[in-house]
């Protein structure tokens, strides 16, 4: 029999259909994808529980005082109390963090543009890959021991400033990885024409570099945000207090003095076993979680108009 | 052969441009962020010298101020100062001259005043006088004609983006690309920029550096202490304040925590890669994709909240009857909600880094998609799901508010996952909410430092293991 005229064909081929026909059902693949549907279920189930539990166990104060629940301060009263401090503590915290994000990008520049391969660059990368592994409570005995007790002359101690700061830290290694993968996929052809044309490395960073890999440094300094409004074990560390009644009126008071913040907030009202802050817990984690989309929604619009604008 | 080339038209008086927005806000992020790191760097070396610092001596600032604007008047090439050879900004005087380094010194000192130096006074006296400060010379530079700054009015000197006639640089005839290299202002300009970018860099070797030093430091002072012996580690429990140290307590709270939260996050994060890998229509991906995203947004603290007010009394209640209101149990699977995730992302990416030609020759063989899934990718990305799951579990035993928010906290040594437990960064997270307390108690506080130690230690183990993995079993196609 010649080669060119197989057994089981039709005119157009193969058929397909007799082969599974005689092969029968695949049961083993049916169960296979069965159960990873049911992981994809889970992992759905866990997303819309959260959700869902975060409001229904709300609703009490979402219904009756949000707005009331949102602008005052903190009180041993289930009926008055709220969360303006906390928020206004991790908004802080947040800005903080915001200025360490050029040395987070001027770190990732460094990795991708400049290190040759030597001993500097690689310490350097080894421990930007660590720390970013490093458990975060870790980074709170660092803010306890660098930032509250030897620079309390400048943080005043168990302040926002001393959690900023070290909040900041902790982010770095995120922004440095983030920022540095961005820098990475920028094509090579837009730095050869560049340089082409005779501009210096820091000419071809500046006009070509950074403005290409913005949508990817942004995504990366949104996460890093993200964390920082939701991270509260080095903040236990620090010192933050769950919730205080005094007002601080003074802008300087304010970053050196008793701070609290959300995530604070919720751990306090959570950790109480009679359940009569269980309300506010999980308001105040109404309130963190709609910070946290929010500020990921910007990124996303942000992230949309620039990669629009260079056209890509 | 030079030519002399003017930066600026010959002739034309120095133009009060300034620099761009975008360089002006460069400048202003970081300059301040410059002062701060140089009154940190002499701060930090107090401390290394002398032990904690309790007052931060101001005087660190005024330091860094004098040294930064000598630096500017003498180190810049071209009448530019250190934000100047970024943001290609000059320094002339009004009559249409280069600055000297005097001239610069003197506008470099009266502008970190102006800037820094009345925030510094703000840290000493009251935050109304810098304010008032401010006020007046925000009033001072609205009454000057063109609006010029109290630094440049004091120094008599004006910013400007080239210098003309008086600046003028020897460049040689340009007869390719590469000669433009030899501009001075441009490779100034970029050897500032690569120095700069250097010293960001090192920002993190200095990070991992102060965490060693003061973390083992402090655990070493735990060891070495008088009320120490190696045998309070062995007891019936951790209690810290009676000085009773049983890390064997915390080491099971840990395990059970971190097994719990394999068991509840492998099956479902390996089975959301598959899909998404394997299975997944691009249309559901686009759907499912940023719903994993959404669930590694959620902060650890909902989770926790979610532990003891949705998965015990909705979930766990339901399974067992005895299970307390916090338990081992509740926050291994909040831990486990929390590492569905890492383990659902990274290895999403393994599978989908092996390449299309093995799953077509599986299929050109006749393997069916379970098999190819199963025998073919499986095995080809075997090393980044084992490193996925090795982070997963550093991720675990490093959590730390799941279990303070929902595992009880009891230090009574306890294997049973129904009851109250501790763990590793529970007992570090109760020591360190009571720090006020704890602190000067000597040894108590320092069992903090010393359990951050082992937590430093393990998870870093974890982490050089799955690196090693992947390099070693990394297949290259």
């Amino acid at each position: 029999m010649a080669l060119t005229e197989p057994t089981t064909s039709s005119r157009r081929g193969i058929d397909f259909e007799a082969l599974k026909a005689r092969r029968g059902a695949d049961i083993p693949g049916q169960i296979f994808y069965g159960v990873i549907l049911a992981g994809v279920a889970v992992a759905f189930f866990m997303v819309g529980a959260v959700v869902w539990d975060v409001i229904d166990k709300s609703w009490v104060i979402v219904s009756d005082r949000f707005w009331n629940f949102l602008t005052s301060a903190s009180s041993s009263d289930p009926a008055k109390a709220g969360v303006v401090q906390g928020i206004r503590g991790s908004l802080l915290i947040a800005g903080i963090v915001f200025l360490s994000f050029p040395i987070g990008i001027s770190a990732a520049i460094y990795l991708e543009e400049y290190a040759e391969d030597n001993w500097a660059s690689r310490l350097i990368q080894v421990t930007v890959r660590n720390l970013a592994g490093v458990p975060s409570i870790v980074y709170g005995l660092l803010g306890l021991a660098v930032f509250v007790q030897s620079l309390r002359g400048i943080t005043g101690g168990s302040s926002v400033l001393a959690g900023g700061i070290t909040i900041a830290v902790l982010v770095l290694p995120i922004v440095v990885i983030t920022s540095a993968e961005a820098v990475r996929a920028v094509p090579a052809s837009l730095r050869e024409g560049a340089y082409g044309l005779g501009a210096t490395k820091w000419e071809v960073i500046r006009t070509q570099i950074v403005p290409a890999a913005m949508p990817g440094i942004l995504t990366g300094t949104v996460l890093a945000i993200g964390r920082a409004l939701g991270e509260a074990a080095p903040l236990l560390v620090i010192g933050a207090v769950g919730w205080y009644t005094t007002g601080n009126n003074d802008f300087l008071d304010q970053l050196q003095g008793a701070f609290t913040a959300l995530p604070m907030n919720i751990t306090y009202f959570a950790r109480d076993v009679a359940e009569i802050w269980s309300p506010h817990a999980a308001a105040s984690s109404l309130v963190l979680l709609l910070l946290v989309f929010f500020v990921n929604l910007v990124a996303i619009v942000a992230r949309a108009r620039i990669s629009k604008k260079l056209g890509r | 052969m030079t030519a002399t080339v003017p930066l600026r038209a010959e002739g034309v008086a120095p133009q009060a441009t300034g620099p761009t927005l975008g360089a002006r806000a460069v400048g202003g992020l970081l300059e301040p962020l410059i002062f701060i790191v140089i009154a940190m760097l002499v701060a930090l070396a107090e401390y290394v010298v002398a032990g904690p610092i309790r007052d931060f001596p101001v005087s660190n600032f005024w330091l860094a101020f004098v040294l930064l604007a000598l630096a500017d008047a003498w180190t810049w090439p071209q009448s530019q100062t250190m934000m100047g050879t970024l943001t290609g900004q000059y320094i002339a005087t009004t009559n249409g001259e280069a600055a000297t380094p005097l001239v610069i010194a003197v506008r470099q000192l009266a502008r970190f005043g102006v800037l820094y130096g009345v925030p510094v006074l703000a840290l000493e006296f009251d935050l109304v006088w810098a304010v008032a400060i401010w006020l007046i010379c925000g009033a001072i530079v609205w009454r000057t004609p063109g609006r010029r700054a109290p630094w440049d009015l004091v120094a008599d000197t004006v910013p400007v983006t080239g210098i003309g006639a008086v600046g003028q640089v020897e460049l040689p005839v340009l007869r390719s690309a590469a000669d433009l290299q030899l501009d001075p202002r441009r490779t100034s300009q970029d050897a500032m920029a690569g120095r700069l970018m250097f010293l960001a860099g090192l920002v993190s070797v200095v990070i991992s550096a102060l965490i060693v030093w003061n973390i083992f430091r402090e655990a070493w002072a735990f060891v070495a202490a008088d009320e120490f012996s190696w045998g309070l580690l062995k007891g019936r429990g951790w209690f810290p304040r009676r000085g009773e140290f049983d890390v064997g307590t915390l080491l099971v709270g840990t395990l059970w925590v971190t097994g719990i939260a394999m068991l509840v996050a492998v099956p479902v994060g390996l089975g959301v890669a598959f899909y998404l890998s394997e299975y997944a229509p691009p249309r559901l991906r686009r759907f499912v994709k940023p719903l994993i995203e959404t669930l590694a947004s959620i902060p650890s603290v909902v989770i926790g909240f979610f532990a003891i007010s949705f998965i015990t009394p909705t979930v766990l209640s339901r399974l067992f009857d005895d299970i307390a209101f916090q338990s081992v149990l509740a926050a291994g699977v909040g831990v486990g909600v929390l590492t569905v995730p890492i383990i659902a992302s990274i290895s999403e990416d393994a599978m989908r880094a092996v390449p299309m030609e093995l799953r077509e020759a599986s299929y050109g063989l006749g393997g069916r998609k379970v098999t190819t899934a199963l025998r073919v990718v499986f095995p080809a990305a075997l090393s980044g799901i084992s490193a996925a799951i090795i982070v997963a579990i550093s991720r675990a035993v490093g959590e730390t508010m799941v279990v303070f928010i929902a595992a009880g906290l009891t230090g009574i040594f306890n294997t049973n996952p129904l009851d109250p437990g501790q763990t590793i960064t529970g007992a570090m997270a109760s020591l360190g909410a009571g720090t006020d307390e704890v602190a000067g108690s000597g040894i108590a506080f320092q069992s903090l430092y010393f359990l951050g130690a082992v937590l430093f230690t393990l998870t870093m183990l974890l982490n050089i293991v799955s690196d090693v993995i992947v390099r070693r079993f990394r297949q290259v196609y």
